[in-house]
């Protein structure tokens, strides 16, 4: 047979494989439902529990899981840290593909993203026999909820508030024990502070890294008792235009940049460095988490102060309720496993060591007098829990969370580009594109 | 057998089974001594067509049907007909995709020829240090773009990467530009990153052109007295051709493709004004979640590749 002619045979042929990939596409499963209410679910479970961290909150995790593995004999735990901006798409590919880990722990404002796609768990019954249920922070707790049933549990605390060296404030003349607490007075006191000169700047942020700055700045507006989403999830809409405070926090921000009040790395940090250089003494006023804090010399912890976030006229401050969140996706391997390993990271011993990772706890009744001494900022932090506020959305990964996200976008427009009106009317249009696309 | 009868034997084999083979096959009658049967042939072939069949028709099957439904990465799905392929000329992000990475494909092109070429004529004599030359112009293209692009973020940084420094020790700016936030310059550094990342694979390919052509043909140039010049242009520039052709179609589909530098020194910023197609389709699969729509994309951009590589075999096939 001539060569031409095998390839005219073959050719059609070729098309049976395009039509069974087309077949097979066609019979993709969903995974079926866990059954917590077995007896003995959680309890002398054996085996390996595969678990996902966040990078962010691993640290802990990994501290967990070694403790637990040392007194576990049948029992392992393995711990896989995926990166922050990686982590709805991993998850969502090994889920899609029927291959999910038996547990993971995920940034707390993406709980509901996976919970409204039914990916997780009804873990209720087991939430509800918790004996510490009562001490959990109520407003991680709120963002496993979906009508009213539990599909997850809180894991560790991740607050966000507003730092300053008050070897600086002494230096520029101003009370080291009197923190701002207005955008007024966060302008005149990096006025004062950046007057020292010697690159000494007043204030510094990551202006590259989407999700720090929504850890940072989302709470100024939810001081003030706004918000920039409203809606249930999946009915999400966008409050950009006309939102009065968040006009005012990009203008703040615009005018830290443009007077040269904020270190000149803000503008090209991508979250990685996030706070080296207050840490090296050289910003007097940054908002961050308390993860690099803790890891910081004790030289240089002495020297700072804490207040949460205030709203931009003051009279009210707010701190962001972040961390992470405990799931058992469908299709877990090992759920009793799992929830063993939950059940015990949740007793207050294991609580208690959050803050050396850089962590606050989720329980309340961690705050002793003894971890007060200990930790005085992880305490004052977990004093200010009940200001603190989460978005309980399934767009927060794709409205504010992402590079060309339209919250960098518009915090990008407005604060290095300056053109805050310009940027709040396209942000406008851009949340409202994010929101639609996030929830079809 | 001599050669000339070795070959008019086998010029006469290929006769025959192109036109009495077909006529065999229809009258289901063998001759003697023919020894090409059809099994044969498609067993030779089978290798070839598992592995296509397997790793390019079944997934591009796959990908067609998932164009065809709302496919989200989590959830379950169902079918929208050709709303995904419509919805596309709406997309003002897709739209912006690929105007941009038709600018970038543009700017990078030529220069990535006219560099290969220039390095190729630069160490294609065996003079002392050209195979050193050779390869420092080729190690970039083995290092690998991802690799480059990390150590490139790193000297872009202001006040601390070296780009910075030598720009500030020659007075040119003050060491403080931020290249990565600002559309044009951080599509212009990415541009001579990946002209200095590719010229090397187009000088490899051009130099095996150049060294495969006679050395009498210029020899004969030389008795006519023709110039460096001359010799270039009428000797070694149509021979080169189709190997010209073949650089410029792998350069340009690599562009099309772009997405490990775009992704690592600018993540598609600042805003969305340097996101490439591909990491369009990235976004919209795996961030958005939504697979079907990347899917449509995905067989758009197949459809115009696959377009591409016809012009060339167009080109080639009229050169040679």
């Amino acid at each position: 047979m001539p060569i031409a002619s095998i390839r005219h045979r073959l050719t059609p042929m070729l098309l049976l494989p395009v039509l069974a990939g087309a077949g097979l596409a066609g019979c993709a499963t969903q995974a079926a439902p866990i059954n917590v209410k077995t007896p003995g679910f959680g309890d002398n479970a054996t085996g390996v529990v595969q678990f996902w961290d966040r990078s962010t909150t691993s640290p802990f995790g990994q501290l967990l899981v070694n403790k637990f593995n040392a007194t576990h004999k049948n029992l392992k735990v393995v711990l896989t840290p995926v990166q922050d901006t990686q982590y709805v798409t991993k998850l969502a590919t090994a889920i899609r593909a029927g291959d999910a880990p038996d547990l993971v722990g995920i940034d707390d404002i993406n709980s509901q993203l996976f919970i409204y796609h039914d990916a997780f768990a009804d873990l209720t019954p087991l939430v509800n026999a918790l004996p510490e249920k009562s001490k959990l922070s109520p407003g991680a707790l709120n963002l496993t909820t979906e009508n009213g049933r539990y599909y997850g549990v809180p894991y560790v605390a991740d607050m966000s508030v507003l730092w300053y060296n008050k070897t600086l404030f002494r230096r520029a003349g101003l009370d080291p024990d009197k923190p701002p607490t207005s955008y007024a007075q966060i302008l005149s006191d990096a006025k004062a502070i950046t007057k020292l000169g010697h690159a000494t700047y007043g204030f510094g942020f990551a202006g590259r890294c989407e999700g720090c700055l929504g850890f940072t700045i989302l709470p100024d507006i939810w001081a003030t008792g706004k918000n920039v989403l409203y809606g249930q999830p999946g009915h999400e809409t966008a409050y950009i235009a006309g939102n009065v405070p968040l006009e005012q926090t990009l203008t703040l921000y615009r005018q830290l940049w443009a007077q040269g009040l904020s270190d000149p790395e803000s503008q090209v940090e991508t979250g990685t460095t996030w706070g080296k250089d207050f840490l090296a003494g050289k910003v007097g006023m940054m908002p961050l988490g308390y993860g690099p804090i803790a890891s910081a010399p004790a030289s240089i912890r002495s020297q700072l102060g804490m207040t949460l976030l205030p709203a931009p006229s003051g009279g009210a401050t707010a701190t962001f309720d972040g961390g992470a969140n405990f799931g058992i996706p469908l299709g877990s391997k090992n759920p009793s496993g799992a929830w063993e390993f939950v059940k015990w990271a949740l007793q207050q011993q294991q609580q208690s060591l959050a803050p050396a990772a850089g962590f606050e706890p989720i329980r309340s009744d961690v705050l002793t007098p003894q971890f007060e001494a200990k930790y005085p900022f992880a305490a004052a932090m977990l004093q200010g829990v009940s200001r603190g506020q989460a978005p309980k959305t399934i767009v927060y990964n794709i409205a504010f969370n992402q590079p060309g996200s339209p919250w960098l976008n518009m915090f990008t427009a407005a604060v290095f580009d300056g053109d805050i009106a310009g940027a709040i009317r396209a942000g406008q249009g851009a949340f409202s594109t994010a929101i639609s696309l996030g929830k079809s | 057998m001599t050669q000339q009868t070795m070959r008019t034997a086998a010029r006469g084999r290929w006769a025959e089974s192109g036109t009495a083979g077909a006529a065999r096959s229809r009258s289901g009658k063998r001759r003697p001594g023919v020894v090409r049967q059809p099994k044969t042939g498609m067993l030779f072939a089978a290798p070839a067509f598992i592995f296509v069949a397997v790793f390019a028709a079944f997934p591009l099957g796959f990908a067609v049907y998932m164009s065809l439904t709302n496919w989200p990465l989590i959830g379950s799905y169902h079918f929208t007909g050709v709303h995904n392929y419509s919805a596309l000329g709406r997309d003002p992000g897709f739209i912006h995709s690929v105007l941009f990475t038709l600018l970038y494909t543009g700017i990078v092109t030529i220069p990535i020829l006219v560099v290969g070429y220039g390095l190729a004529v630069l160490v294609r004599a065996n003079r002392r240090g050209s195979v050193f030359l050779r390869t420092a112009f080729f190690l970039p293209y083995v290092i690998g773009l991802p690799t480059l692009s990390y150590i490139v973020l790193l000297e872009l940084q202001p006040n601390s990467g070296a780009v910075n420094w030598v720009l500030a020790q020659l007075h040119i700016t003050n060491g403080g530009t931020a290249w990565l936030v600002n559309t044009d310059l951080a599509l212009a550094a990415t541009c001579i990153l990946v002209i200095w990342f590719a010229s090397g694979l187009t000088m490899v390919l051009l130099l095996g052109a150049m060294n495969g052509i006679s050395g009498d043909l210029y020899e004969s140039a030389d008795t006519l007295g023709a110039s460096w010049w001359e010799k270039e242009r009428y000797v070694t520039l149509p021979l080169v051709r189709p190997t010209i052709a073949l650089s410029l179609i792998i350069s340009i589909i690599g562009s099309f493709l772009a997405f490990n530098q775009f992704f690592i020194l600018t993540q598609g910023g600042p805003g969305t004004s340097t996101f490439t197609v591909v990491m369009w389709i990235y976004q919209t699969a795996f961030v958005d979640l939504h697979v079907g729509a990347a899917a449509a994309m995905s067989i758009v951009l197949v459809a115009v590749v696959g377009l591409i590589s016809f012009v060339q075999f167009l080109l080639l096939r009229n050169n040679t």
